[in-house]
């Protein structure tokens, strides 16, 4: 039989190719409308025979299609009984029918003024509305559940019962922690009795460090976290880690959403508030790195475009991740859907004008992490200073040195002098040949071309060279020059893959010495107390004036325009108003208020925008999808919210709560939205296929983290360790070779300092942006280069291979075998309960436990058997 | 619509967008979809040289490089730039180091170092004066082989499976051939999916006997024990699904662990070069040791077009061994061309002899040109710059116009004469032969319609049959 699914994926993201009039569109109306709307019949003077008659509309209602706006357009307000009479009459278009229309509209070009006056809801400040009434008093919990019931209500579609206590123990534990419960855990909350039992459970989560470390991998997606530069050799940007050791750091202690904001935005600039001292707390700088986590082309050497880059990209970020904003459409031209004129672009970025991009040293907070750095950076200095590794390249550098010197010796015999001898002659310290003058003279020239690559320098040393040479040709020294070659120019020489002097196996040897070497320098790098930030440009009084921000003519940073004052976006502000900046006390460092003060205006509960987004990303996180399904896109392109009044109430309530994150996630996972089964025998799918209504819960895959870190865990092998520099969980062994290879020959991939690194959690795992991880990547982790505000979810044969080949799997359920032994003993059957107990926190089914205890084969295989099985890599 | 269908399209929902409902009915992401209009090419083979080729050493016949050799080079206007950015000063003027000819009908003029791709004169069709936004490779190369010059977009692999599917699927749909050196500036980002699933995603497969990561069985498993593995494995999955609604995306998993299943015995017999005829494998020059690595990937090439595969991503340089010939061009092009040379020829004249050369589009293209002049570093064998206006970019088969030429160069080779040709004008021209439409293979991601070609690009004719 023919597969039917093969590679099939089920695409969650927002994926669509826009519909054709002719292909996809004209044979639906065909079918359903031209009995009475064809070029005869043209009931109401309107006809559905052509493109132009369709969009022409009838006389009754003008434009049948707003372009752009399937939710205006009449065509689509009466297929869907949204305006009387409904069409067609006596009968309903199929749902894909309805949602192929409306993509077609959505997809044609903009009826721009019409999309950018009406739609308003995103940029005014929402009004708290009542929880609505409900017919069924009975079910709800909280006033999330009034708001959903209503809507279900509405389609007289009923909920699901409640999950099962198991089931829902599952899906909160990888919601809030990312990981399963342990048999332990779920016996502990399923021996529970009391009505808060499940409240309980909540708490000790929401308290449990891991909780940090799961809801930082949703920010870190948002903010394009990576660790490398993602172009030109793709090397590390430093230590980003401080970074994202912030952000577990923020979760874990429910750091106010506001107060998020404004420190990823402008946390150096905070002043201090003691009179004495203006100086702003250096642990501010660590948010920052926000500013610094996204690629960075840092070799091109066009000063002018790397900081118009970096400008966009910030400016972009910015405003998707915190206002669901996409001002990032409007870099070039006027914001095709969303009131977002090009100087407002510009205006927003002139917040940004200040930053000079800095590495700057900010000492660890945590004692115990300062004390571990330094014994670590101590530990390598030494290993690098005497070493037995560094003994031993030393001895082998020396054996090759008298090679390459007996080598280069014996290469000059009988050859004329040349400049490259001359230089050497000038570097023995024996020499007799050149007057110390001369020396010096030549050092300078030499010193001064290399520096300036200047022609003209150049040609003063030529011509100083070629008057030494001849000095030297006079009387030529003996050779003994070459002793004055160095373990430099052995390194040099055995980095020449041509060498003709070292045998491959001699370089190969070499570059394995060396890079354990190096290694350990740039762990000493990564140790060292030094964040990603940036710092301020002066300005007056205490600099000269910065350039004003230009909007650059279609996004040209060779061709500015007009220059524009930092300023909020017209669509929210209302109007073009310069804000007031934020002073310090002595009025000394007027630049450092400008990000501070765009920080504040967006984490203000005036911004309409702000609680929104953040509260509806909760949602999404918890839920499957977001309210507004576009949880970057709030605009006139996104998709309108399915519940524009629980957003609002929600957006409300978080700032009421002190913009607790912790506080959100009380109310929605105890909600009986959030309670409810995955299967609902009594809803009809067809009224809701999208189960946009929440008549059960979304079933959802394990994310890629959640996955690998889940199955580390039931083996009992997941390190727990916290924070620090980022680790490398080995690349399976075919790839290992292709990523030996890196810019300057150093490695892509690293071995750890110690093996248990290997399984430490995923969030832990540095971020190569041209590197992720075969496993991750192929169970839909993001790349990091781009803001990922909601993962896919595909389902690939190449997943299958490595769930069933990989490494990792075999090494872990040999693992989990020993586990299960542990708890049940040599029966095979006992063996089986225990490891359905472990990975699938149930006990089997009599059917299951016969066959698994029959199964011919080992234990490990069982446990592999498992760990591929649906029940484990989807949460109900 | 079947009860299963009908439980997929609401599974497919559930992501809560109404666009997703366009997605309803495609089962399988590579299933074969219906081309936007007539195909021209029903495959594409892209031949990536990293590092920027120089243009003036292999296609543009320029005399006045001769005639001027070791001159000053003339600064009025046109070097100035991005392209003079990387010397102080632009410098003297080096000369190509190998003669032109002319070849074939058309009288297409190449270097003497390319003997077997320009048999092949008649069959080509060139592209001059290409502009990439970038002068510098890393971003370069993003821009040519994903259409935007930071990391984050989907490749052209991923747009055209994405938009057509793959004919054959019991192999990845996109496949990518690295060079044994080394991977590419940009790795696993210029074959990635980017905002797309990961569906699509180009399959980058290894030398040797295991292409693909984790493709063989561990060396404890044998075929029986894994066989009997799975099918417990399928018990215990169907009888989950039984017991839930909306279950397409589990038995989705279901079918994908017998495609694995399958794929375990299929590739290694695709990467199985001995089936091949001592006169194939002479073709591809795998009897001569510097053509043999690159050759064995144009015979790869071949082998996976052949069957079904819809875009294979050849990549050639990697690490010193680029075609970054800043210092010893004489030295280092005729060494690159050399590894090259056989294995291109080669697989133009097997797709020809095949019949499968009318269907299959080849495109060449690296990611820039370079400078006519020394780049003024200090070294006694003069090396050229980047100069992101100069790529040169040619494709053959796929209904293209063997023979024609597009654009052009000043007499320096500098940039172009007249109207420079945007990368992304490339783009559409291949998205065209393939039967898409640049305006309808789209995406919505960050709230817009994202596209190969960003802003739109032209579909070169001139270069089309």
């Amino acid at each position: 039989m023919r597969l039917i699914c093969l590679f099939l994926a089920l695409v969650l993201a927002a994926l669509a190719e826009a519909p054709d009039f002719k292909r996809d569109i004209a044979p639906i109306l065909q079918a359903h409308c031209a009995a009475c709307h064809s070029k005869d019949a043209k009931t109401s003077d309107f006809s559905v025979e052509s493109l132009p008659a369709v969009l022409a509309g009838g006389k009754k209602h003008g434009k049948a299609v707003i372009g752009g706006h399937p939710e205006q357009s009449p065509l689509i307000q009466m297929v869907k009984g949204e305006m009387a009479p409904k069409m067609p009459v006596g009968k309903d278009l199929p749902k894909a029918e309805v949602a192929r229309l409306e993509a077609w509209i959505r997809a044609l070009p903009e009826d721009r003024d019409i999309a950018k006056q009406s739609y308003r809801w995103p940029y005014e400040k929402p009004v708290k509305p009542t929880p609505p009434a409900v017919k069924n008093a009975s079910w709800g919990i909280n006033a999330i559940d009034a708001f959903i019931l209503e809507k279900l209500e509405a389609k007289a579609m009923k909920t699901a019962p409640a999950a099962s206590k198991t089931a829902l123990a599952r899906r909160v534990y990888f919601d809030l922690v990312g990981l399963p419960p342990t048999p332990a855990e779920m016996d502990r909350f399923l021996s529970d009795g009391s009505p808060e039992a499940y409240e309980r459970l909540i708490e000790r989560l929401l308290a449990d460090q891991r909780y940090g470390e799961r809801w930082a991998r949703h920010w870190l997606d948002l903010v394009r976290y990576g660790e490398t530069s993602g172009l030109e050799g793709d090397g590390a940007i430093g230590n980003a880690w401080r970074y994202r050791d912030w952000v577990i750091e923020a979760f874990n202690n429910d750091l106010p959403y506001d107060r998020f904001i404004v420190q990823q935005l402008a946390g150096a600039d905070e002043h201090s508030k003691t009179r004495n001292n203006y100086q702003p707390d250096v642990q501010g700088h660590v948010p920052l790195g926000f500013l610094r986590v996204a690629p960075w082309d840092r070799s091109n050497l066009v000063a002018d475009e790397v900081r118009q880059n970096y400008l966009n990209e910030v400016t972009t970020t910015t405003s998707s991740v915190f206002l669901g904003l996409t001002l990032g459409c409007a870099r070039c031209h006027d914001h095709k859907y969303d009131p977002i004129p090009t100087t407002d672009f510009y205006r927003f970025q002139a917040f940004f004008n200040a930053i000079q991009v800095e590495n700057v040293e900010v000492p660890y907070k945590d004692p115990g992490l300062a004390e571990k750095a330094k014994a670590k950076i101590k530990r390598y200095e030494s290993l690098l200073k005497d070493g037995p590794e560094k003994i031993e390249l030393d001895k082998y550098e020396a054996g090759l040195l008298e090679k390459l010197i007996a080598a280069r010796r014996e290469k000059a015999k009988g050859k004329e002098l040349t400049v490259a001898d001359l230089r050497l002659e000038l570097r023995w310290k024996d020499q007799k040949t050149f007057t110390e003058v001369e020396k010096r003279t030549h050092g300078d020239l030499l010193e001064d071309a290399n520096r300036t690559q200047d022609p003209e320098e150049r040609k003063a040393l030529d011509a100083y060279e070629a008057k030494l040479l001849a000095k030297m040709k006079v009387a030529p020294p003996g050779d003994g020059r070459f002793l004055a070659l160095t373990a430099e120019d052995v390194k040099a020489e055995a980095g020449n893959r041509r060498s003709s002097v070292f045998t491959e196996a001699e370089r190969e040897r070499h570059a394995g010495l060396s890079e354990v070497l190096d290694t350990y320098r740039r762990r000493i790098g990564r140790w060292r107390p030094v964040a990603l930030t940036v710092r301020n440009v002066p300005g007056p009084p205490s600099g000269p004036n910065l350039p004003p921000t230009r909007v650059l003519v279609r996004g040209d940073y060779r061709q500015p325009g007009d220059a524009v004052e930092a300023g909020f976006p017209t669509a929210i502000a209302g109007k073009v108003e310069t804000p007031a900046i934020e002073q310090d006390r002595y009025r000394q460092f007027p630049t450092r208020g400008w990000r501070s003060t765009l920080a504040k205006w967006i984490a203000s509960p005036e911004n309409p925008l702000t609680a929104r987004v953040m509260v509806n990303r909760l949602w999404q996180y918890h839920f499957g999808a977001g309210i507004v399904a576009t949880t970057s896109d709030f605009g006139v392109n996104g998709a309108r919210p399915t519940h524009p009044e629980l957003v609002d109430w929600l957006a409300h309530k978080f700032v009421e709560d002190g913009w607790s994150i912790k506080s959100m996630h009380r109310l929605m996972l105890t909600s009986a939205t959030y309670r409810q089964a995955a299967d609902n025998p009594a809803a009809d799918r067809s009224a809701d296929p999208d189960n946009t209504l929440l008549s059960h819960f979304n079933r959802r895959r394990l994310e890629a983290e959640e996955l690998r870190d889940g199955i580390l865990h039931v083996s009992g092998r997941l390190n727990p360790e916290k924070g620090g520099p980022s680790v490398f969980p080995p690349l399976p062994a075919d790839l290992a070779d292709f990523a030996r290879y890196g810019r300057g020959g150093a490695a892509m991939w690293e071995t750890n300092e110690k093996e248990a690194d290997a399984r430490r959690r995923s969030v832990y795992t540095f971020q190569r942006r041209s590197m992720p991880l075969p496993m991750m990547a192929s169970f839909d982790a993001p790349v990091f280069s781009e803001s990922c505000e909601r993962r896919s979810s595909t389902v690939t044969p190449l997943q299958a291979l490595n769930m069933m080949n990989g490494d990792m799997i075999h090494q872990e359920a040999a693992q989990l075998a020993r586990l299960a032994t542990e708890r049940g003993g040599a029966d095979r059957a006992k063996q089986v309960e225990a490891l359905f107990e472990l990975v699938l926190n149930r006990k089997p089914a009599a059917e299951e436990a016969a066959r698994f205890a029959s199964h011919r084969g080992s234990l490990d295989g069982l446990c592999r058997v498992l760990l591929n099985s649906n029940e484990f890599l989807y949460l109900d | 619509m079947n009860r299963r269908q009908f439980l997929f399209n609401s599974y497919l929902g559930l992501g809560g967008l109404a666009l997703t409902d366009l997605m309803a009915g495609v089962k399988n992401p590579l299933e074969v979809k219906p081309a936007h209009m007539p195909v021209k090419a029903k495959r594409c083979i892209f031949v990536f040289m990293e590092g920027g080729v120089s243009q003036m050493d292999l296609f543009e016949h320029k005399p006045e490089l001769v005639k001027r050799a070791g001159q000053q080079m003339p600064t009025a206007g046109r070097t100035v730039g991005e392209i003079a950015t990387f010397s102080a000063a632009p410098n003297r003027i080096i000369p190509p180091v190998a003669p032109f000819r002319q070849h074939g009908q058309s009288g297409r003029w190449m270097s003497d170092l390319l003997p077997h791709m320009s048999k092949h004169a008649d069959r080509m069709a060139f592209i001059h004066g290409v502009k990439v936004d970038n002068n510098n490779h890393g971003p370069a190369v993003y821009h040519v082989l994903t259409g935007n010059q930071f990391p984050g977009s989907a490749s052209i692999g991923g747009w055209i499976t994405y938009g057509l599917g793959s004919e054959n699927q019991d192999l990845p749909g996109f496949v990518v051939l690295g060079d044994r050196r080394g991977a590419t500036i940009g790795g696993a980002g210029v074959w990635g999916n980017g905002f797309l699933p990961a569906a699509y995603q180009g399959t980058l497969f290894r030398h040797g006997s295991t292409p693909i990561v984790d493709l063989h069985r561990q060396a404890s498993m044998s075929d029986e024990q894994q066989r009997a593995d799975l099918d417990l494995l399928k018990w215990l999955n169907e009888k989950h699904s039984a017991a839930r609604t909306n279950t397409s995306e589990l038995e989705a998993r279901i079918a994908a662990y017998e495609l694995a299943f399958r794929m375990q015995s299929k590739a290694p017999e695709l990467v199985d070069l001995n089936t091949e005829s001592e006169a194939t494998r002479k073709l591809y020059g795998l009897d001569d040791p510097i053509a043999e690595p690159f050759g064995r990937q144009c015979l790869m090439a071949r082998r996976m077009v052949e069957r079904g595969v819809r875009y294979v991503m050849l990549l050639h340089g990697a690490g010193g061994d680029r075609w970054d010939d800043h210092g010893d061009v004489a030295g280092r092009i005729p060494k690159h061309c050399k590894e090259v040379d056989q294995g291109i020829g080669g697989l133009l004249t097997d797709l020809e002899a095949r019949g499968l050369l009318e269907e299959t589009l080849v495109v060449w293209a690296s990611e820039m040109g370079r400078t006519p002049f020394d780049n003024n570093l200090v070294t006694d064998k003069p090396g050229r710059d980047h100069n992101q206006y100069g790529l040169v970019v040619w494709m053959a088969g796929g209904n293209t116009r063997g023979g024609a030429a597009f654009g052009g160069t000043d007499e320096f080779s500098v940039r172009a004469a007249e109207d420079e040709i945007p990368m992304r004008d490339v783009h559409a021209t291949i998205l065209r032969q393939m039967g898409l439409s640049q305006d309808r293979l789209t995406v919505l991601h960050a709230g817009r319609y994202k596209k190969l070609t960003d802003t739109g690009g032209r579909v070169i004719e001139e270069v089309l049959a």
